[in-house]
């Protein structure tokens, strides 16, 4: 490769830029596994895996729990392009409250890439189901990649509550 | 007339030793080692021999570690001795306990730690022969002491189903075992098991059996169908399920469609002694009350949170730290009134102005009442009714996670059900549901209908506890807002005294009648019954 051809994929790359965007997101697709040692305690399930996938802006996050005998496997998709609807939006809840997804609910979401694309942002207006009838709950989440790309934070907070819940994941590496 | 001829027998024995009748009785402490290959055999003798040694009279009583499951054993033994003058020789071992008490039976049977359900078989027989209960290694120790072989079930059973073993077992004995009750002594299976129900079943000539009431053991679970159909009315199942065959909630479901009633667990132990002793003269229940029937509250705009504690009393928070601190409500085992009321005599002595007792579970025994037949549930609420006016409680605490997996999921109660309780308690303050959370609400005249809103597990940092209920708090923003809260057995006090403490916004912790009393005049909740699309981990058996 010549030292003018170089230059030229370079300046390529930096007016395009989507190596550097594209690269870091699709680094988050696969099957992520929380480690409760590091986590916050989650009430109510005893086994958590993430499974992320990409798909131009579209990203699908699939949450496969376990709680005993209970086995549940439901898929949130956003969109990081614009802010989409979406019915029957999942919340990884701590099932010792009594809150519930309201039936027939849709959930206003919102999501971004940030730190080049080593962070989802989702943003998610929740309606639910209360002893006292329905409120909203507004959840705050980013899926942030960790240093050496074997890791995952979750980062989730509410409105209504006065502190954190951070999950921790480790990539799962699949055989084939 | 087998229900009479039980019925009667209790009556016989309960109350035949009140403070006044100073007597004497021989007391075992026994360790945890519930090993099959290590301690199980000779607990199994002593449990059989316990149950023909307290036939006629109160003689043997077990005493266990703090860290059994059943911490009570220990502070009733020395209610026993105080309050009804019983004078205790100890027993230091099995030879010592077989020279006393020998002569209860008239010879042994014989099963085998390699197939798990002759233990069962062998109780059965015990009962019905007034047998000890041997393995091999220790029939030189019963025949020291002139015991002659009754039956031996090494190899009648070996390479067969346990629904094969418990088909020729009714064939052979259910025809003269009572029918106003039956021992499910499943729990703990493997390198540990732990019968110590077993001495109850043997001194009533009760079935024991560990069949499935999972619907992948259909052979199992046509077998105990039949028994539970062939059992009176109103009969109640002793023991607990099979910790390796299905759940709890399987279980429960399956004999309260029968109508029966459930009375664990299978290690409870002693009761063929503590049936044999009524409350001591002149004592009667009086609950702490803290409002009256007909009283009028008014609620204010703050949180109000009430703490109960189910699960029967005795594994419960009754003896760790801090009780009193704190209003707590106590889900009381009404049968024990029955079955040992000495038992219930000594909680309600050892109680706090805040300790406050409430009716269940569901009835007079544990049970679902979604599935409880509409033409038993009359009964059986009668009973319980009764029970509760014995006990001066005037709360019913409902339970029925026939579509719950464990302690998460739909805890509800259908709208026919709570109709049914509405109709049949007339007289209550009002009802709480649940378990784990349930969204079954409703008020109906003074009485309110409130499910738990929280479940406290033990093992949960109490940091997000106290963030849980901040966010039910924050989410719940109507004022007053009634915050029911269920507390998972082995929690103590203490852990909630600081929990409270973190709490946000005007919060008062209040006793459970006073909570109801001001749902009743404030609803800000809405009503609420199990929808039929919500989804259930376990659709029953019909």
């Amino acid at each position: 490769m010549t030292h003018r051809f170089r230059r030229l994929l370079f300046v390529l790359l930096v007016i395009t830029g989507l190596p550097a965007q594209a690269e870091p997101a699709s680094l988050l697709a696969g099957r992520w596994r929380l480690d409760p040692a590091r986590s916050t305690a989650l009430d109510g399930w005893t086994a958590w895996d993430l499974v992320i996938a990409v798909d131009g802006s579209r990203v699908s996050l699939r949450h496969d729990m376990q709680w005993r005998a209970t086995k549940r496997s439901v898929t949130n998709t956003v969109d990081t392009a614009a802010p989409s609807v979406v019915p029957d939006f999942f919340r990884v809840e701590q099932r010792h409250m009594a809150l519930y997804p309201a039936k027939g609910g849709t959930t206003a979401v919102r999501a971004a890439w940030l730190d080049a694309g080593r962070t989802l942002r989702v943003e998610a207006d929740t309606p639910i189901e209360i002893s006292q009838g329905q409120a909203t709950l507004r959840l705050y989440l980013e899926y942030r990649l960790v240093e050496g790309d074997g890791s995952l934070v979750l980062i989730e907070l509410h409105r209504t509550r006065p502190q954190p819940l951070v999950y921790r994941f480790t990539r799962v590496i699949e055989a084939k | 007339m087998r229900r009479f001829i039980f019925l009667l027998s209790l009556v016989l024995t309960t109350g035949a030793w009140g403070a006044d009748s100073v007597r004497s009785a021989f007391v075992m402490r026994w360790n945890l080692d519930w090993q099959v290959a290590g301690g199980l055999p000779e607990k199994v003798l002593l449990l059989s021999l316990q149950g023909l040694a307290n036939r006629a009279a109160p003689q043997l009583y077990i005493v266990h570690p703090p860290e059994y499951q059943w911490e009570i054993t220990g502070p009733l033994f020395s209610f026993y001795e105080r309050k009804h003058g019983v004078k205790f020789t100890e027993l230091a071992t099995t030879e010592e306990a077989l020279t006393r008490f020998a002569g209860s039976g008239k010879g042994y049977v014989v099963w085998d730690p390699a197939v798990a359900a002759t233990m069962n078989v062998a109780f059965t027989i015990a009962g019905l022969e007034d047998a000890l209960v041997v393995t091999p290694a220790l029939i030189p120790l019963v025949e020291k002491h002139g015991l002659k072989p009754i039956d031996d079930l090494r190899g009648r059973y070996n390479g067969q189903t346990d629904a094969q073993i418990y088909t020729d077992a009714v064939a052979r004995y259910w025809a003269r075992c009572t029918h106003d009750a039956i021992m499910l002594l499943g729990g703990h299976v493997g390198a540990v098991r732990m019968p110590g129900m077993a001495d109850w079943g043997v001194r009533q000539k009760m079935f024991f059996h560990d069949l499935s009431a999972n619907p992948r053991h259909p052979e199992e679970l046509a077998l105990e169908q039949k028994l539970f159909s062939q059992l009176t009315p109103g009969a109640t199942v002793f023991g607990w399920h099979s910790y390796g065959k299905d759940t709890e909630e399987q279980h429960t479901t399956l004999l309260s469609s029968y109508g029966l009633k459930m009375e664990g667990l299978h290690n409870l132990p002693n009761l063929s002694f503590n049936c044999q002793f009524s409350f001591t003269p002149g004592f009667k229940f009086t609950n702490t009350h803290h409002v009256a029937r007909a009283a009028q509250l008014t609620a204010e705009a703050k949180v109000y949170l009430a703490f109960v504690q189910s699960d029967s009393i005795g594994i419960g928070v009754w003896t760790k730290p801090g009780r009193g601190k704190l209003p707590f409500a106590w889900q009381v085992t009404m049968n024990w009134t029955k079955f040992s009321p000495a038992a219930l005599e000594y909680f309600h002595e050892s109680a706090t102005p805040n300790d406050y007792f409430i009716g269940g579970l569901s009835g007079p025994g544990y049970m679902y009442p979604n599935h409880i037949p509409a033409d038993r549930f009359p009964l059986l609420m009668k009973e319980a009714r009764e029970l509760m006016a014995v006990l001066d409680e005037h709360i019913l605490e409902i339970m029925d996670n026939s579509a719950a997996d464990g302690n998460a999921g739909n805890a509800d109660l259908t709208k026919e059900t709570v109709d049914r309780y509405y109709a049949t308690f007339p007289d209550v303050l009002g009802f709480i549901n649940g378990y784990g959370p349930a969204r079954t609400r409703d008020l109906r005249d003074t009485r309110p209908l409130l499910s738990y809103e929280y479940y406290i597990d033990p093992r949960r940092p109490r940091a997000e506890v106290s963030a849980d209920l901040n966010e039910l708090i924050a989410l719940n923003a109507t004022r007053p807002y009634f915050l029911l809260v269920h507390v998972r057995e082995s929690n103590d006090v203490n852990s909630l005294v600081e929990i409270v403490k973190q709490l946000d916004g005007p919060v008062e912790v209040v006793p459970l009648d006073v909570f109801l009393k001001l749902a009743a005049r404030n609803k800000t909740y809405t009503t609420r019954y199990q929808d039929p699309a919500d989804p259930k981990h376990f659709k029953g058996y019909r």
